[in-house]
């Protein structure tokens, strides 16, 4: 029987007071974001003209903007990488049969659920110049982690995969949880060593979870505001730069809310279609596997 | 008992539901509503919004007690937050048409909250009407009014100079603050050698970068032609073709000659004002606003003084930067403007005055028999009547300008541009 379409059955009923909330609160935001793009809005007052795409052409005009794309990919890149292959790694470990694993679940993942400001903060301590203190006192080293240009975007990737290793490490627990414990025992009586079974059992089967790991990590990298803004502004200069921090302060420290707005709508428009892209491909690739 | 995923609803029992919710909601809604009606006998109250800067906590919430028992009916709620946070809130608050009543602003016309700014997009209350604008100084009317209009209030001004720790300069036997820009390097070699760094510097924290520029541009660009920002305005002078090119070499001489702590890139504002209470360096070139900060991290505030920084080889050539201090406004699109342009009336007054500079170290933007002046700043009176010039970014003609300062500053002490690169930055913005 085919069922009629009607806006006044009761499912439509009990999800509209969802989608009235839904449609004031972000539908609204972010097509009246789109319509700012295409404006000079200072962000404040009523004077408004419409520029039409002269916006769009000033980005590509802009040096700070392309030079913190670059530095936007950079940082993604290295979070992506590092962060994922350390989760890996913590997730085989307290996978295995410790006694502590729980306790030490609980410890890596325990970094996720801080907010990315107090992280940054925390880590200002961390990345302390002083030869005597923080990371320096405790590798002899006498690194600028934040004041040196040519370190602190990568000092920036390294709180970021501190914070977020634990919450890739749950995601791929979760993938090795559901690998049948049979599947090792066949491998193990067929004589495959530790690095045979994660090559041809493990990795295989965890590919649904890296998948996900890989998106939401590439996601959150090219976002990536909070840390940035709360531990260098974007300096030393403009070595920290990302799109967020540059459409940040387009909007709030330069006045020009239209031109961050279109910023902001290139940075949603190509985080979604690098997510596409990674998404058709890994899903592929395990359909594949 | 009914299992709830199974029941079934009609359309007409899901309507009366909702109907019902609806009411109830509404009773609830009505029966929580704060009671915002006066005491019967009392004349009507008023609640006033204030949003500000960390800064003015001390002197505003001392004023709006104050002013509580002039004006009992008007209730004043202040909140504080550093600047980058208030910068945000409040400039979405101002686009959205829900502003505060009273809120803070920046003197000139260099920031997106300055003056200048929020004033041309028609949000602010003109206050020309209030008898104390009337006795603003002539040199503070461009930083206060648009067209001949007061659109902020502030209660005085702040110099840039050195805050310096006494006990570390005797220490180092070292006897009087230096007059000319070769006495100052002479001093910070005299204490480097004596095993502490002559000057902290934290800039790391954006603001902080752009003070010792500030310190020496007085003496380099103004006191040579100070007409250089009616030039500039004109398209006759630029940053690099003036003495900011010589300020910006000095700034980079005390970083070659090891006079700053090591790594101030990686080194914060709070860092800095620790390594000078404590003693572990001699000074920082600051703003006189922050001496409450240095004077509470430090065991002994009376160790604690300022002078101004020679930035010329010749004392009578030395002059210094004195630029109104952060202040407010009344929001000229809310429900309450007369309330809230009254409260900037009473903050007006010479007594007001006097608490808020007195608060922040200030000198009071007029001044009686009552008003005093820290100590700490006496020395910078003298040049006050015609060797002062407002900080640069006042007479900037937009938000760019300062931010470029910043960012150029962090990458000349990288060694990762070149004064050139720099200036020419700064003029690019400013042409924005």
């Amino acid at each position: 029987m085919i069922r009629r379409f009607s806006a006044l059955s009761p499912s439509w009923l009990f999800a509209a007071p969802a989608l009235l909330v839904y449609a004031v609160v972000v539908l609204y935001p972010s097509v009246a974001g789109v319509l700012y793009a295409f404006t000079d809005w200072s962000g404040i007052g009523e004077g408004m003209s419409f520029v039409g795409l002269a916006n769009f052409q000033a980005i590509l005009d802009d040096e700070q903007a392309m030079g913190s794309l670059g530095n936007t990919l950079l940082l993604t890149l290295a979070v992506v990488i590092v962060q994922n292959g350390v989760g890996l790694l913590l997730a085989l470990g307290v996978h295995a049969k410790l006694r502590s694993r729980a306790l030490l679940r609980v410890v890596f993942f325990a970094p996720v659920v801080v907010s990315p400001v107090m992280v940054a903060f925390l880590w200002k301590y961390v990345y302390n110049p002083d030869p005597s203190a923080g990371l320096n006192g405790l590798l002899g080293l006498e690194v600028d982690w934040l004041g040196d240009p040519s370190v602190a975007l990568w000092s920036i990737a390294g709180m970021v995969v501190w914070q977020y290793a634990g919450y890739s490490m749950v995601i791929f627990l979760a993938g090795l949880e559901g690998i049948p414990a049979e599947l090792h025992e066949a491998a193990m009586i067929d004589g495959a060593g530790p690095l045979q079974r994660f090559r041809y059992v493990t990795w295989p089967l965890l590919a649904p979870a890296l998948t996900i790991n890989l998106m939401l990590s590439t996601i959150g990298g090219l976002k990536l505001f909070d840390q940035v803004f709360a531990a260098t502004n974007g300096g030393p200069g403009y070595a920290t730069e990302t799109l967020s921090t540059v459409l940040y302060k387009q909007a709030f420290v330069f006045g020009k809310f239209g031109y961050s707005t279109a910023i902001a709508l290139v940075l949603a428009l190509f985080v979604a279609a690098v997510s596409l892209v990674q998404i058709s491909y890994l899903r592929s690739r395990e359909v594949a596997q | 008992m009914t299992d709830l995923r199974h029941a079934k609803v009609s359309r007409g029992q899901f309507l009366r539901l909702m109907g019902g919710l609806a009411v109830a909601a509404a009773a609830t809604a009505c029966s929580t509503r704060p009671q915002t009606a006066a005491p019967s006998g009392s004349a009507a109250a008023t609640d006033l919004k204030f949003v500000g800067v960390a800064d003015q906590k001390a002197p505003m919430d001392e004023l709006i007690a104050a002013y509580r028992k002039v004006r009992p009916e008007v209730r004043l709620t202040a909140s504080y937050a550093p600047t980058d946070q208030v910068q945000t809130s409040l400039r979405t608050q101002l686009g959205a048409g829900n502003a505060p009543d009273l809120h803070v602003v920046y003197p000139g016309n260099g920031s997106a909250m300055s003056m200048s700014q929020i004033a041309g997009a028609g949000l602010l209350a003109d206050l020309s009407g209030q008898s104390w604008t009337g006795t603003i100084p002539t040199g503070f009317k461009p930083a206060l009014q648009v067209d001949g209009k007061t659109m902020m209030y502030s209660a005085g001004s702040s110099v840039i100079g050195a805050i310096y720790n006494t006990k570390v300069f005797e220490k180092a036997g070292v006897e009087a603050p230096p007059t000319t820009w070769t006495e100052f390097l002479a001093l910070c070699d005299k204490l480097k050698k004596s095993g502490v760094a002559p000057i902290a510097l934290g800039a790391q924290t954006p603001w902080v970068t752009q003070l010792i520029t500030y310190a020496l541009v007085p003496s380099t660009v103004y006191a040579k032609d100070p007409a250089f920002d009616d030039k500039q305005l004109a398209g006759q002078a630029t940053f690099a073709e003036s003495g900011w090119r010589q300020a910006m070499e000095m700034y980079l001489e005390l970083n070659e000659r090891g006079f700053f702590n090591d790594k101030p890139n990686g080194t914060t504002f709070e860092q800095q004002i620790s390594m000078v209470a404590t003693g572990r360096a001699a000074m920082a070139i600051q703003v006189s606003a922050v001496l409450p900060d240095f004077r509470k991290s430090a065991s002994s505030p009376g160790d604690l003084s300022m002078f101004p920084v020679p930035g010329a080889d010749s004392a009578d050539q030395v002059w210094i930067p004195a630029g109104v201090v952060v202040g407010l406004g009344a929001g000229a699109k809310g429900g309450n403007v007369e309330a809230a342009t009254a409260f900037i009336d009473f903050l007006g007054r010479q007594e007001s005055i006097n608490s808020w500079a007195k608060a922040i170290s200030a000198i009071p933007l007029t001044q009686d028999a009552n008003s005093t002046i820290d100590p700490a700043v006496q020395s910078f009176l003298p040049f006050t009547k015609d060797r002062a010039v407002p900080f640069m970014d006042q007479r900037w003609p937009n938000a760019e300008v300062q931010p470029v300062h910043f960012a150029v500053v962090q990458e000349l002490l990288a060694g990762k541009a070149t004064i050139d690169e720099a200036l020419k930055k700064m003029d690019e913005a400013y042409q924005k």
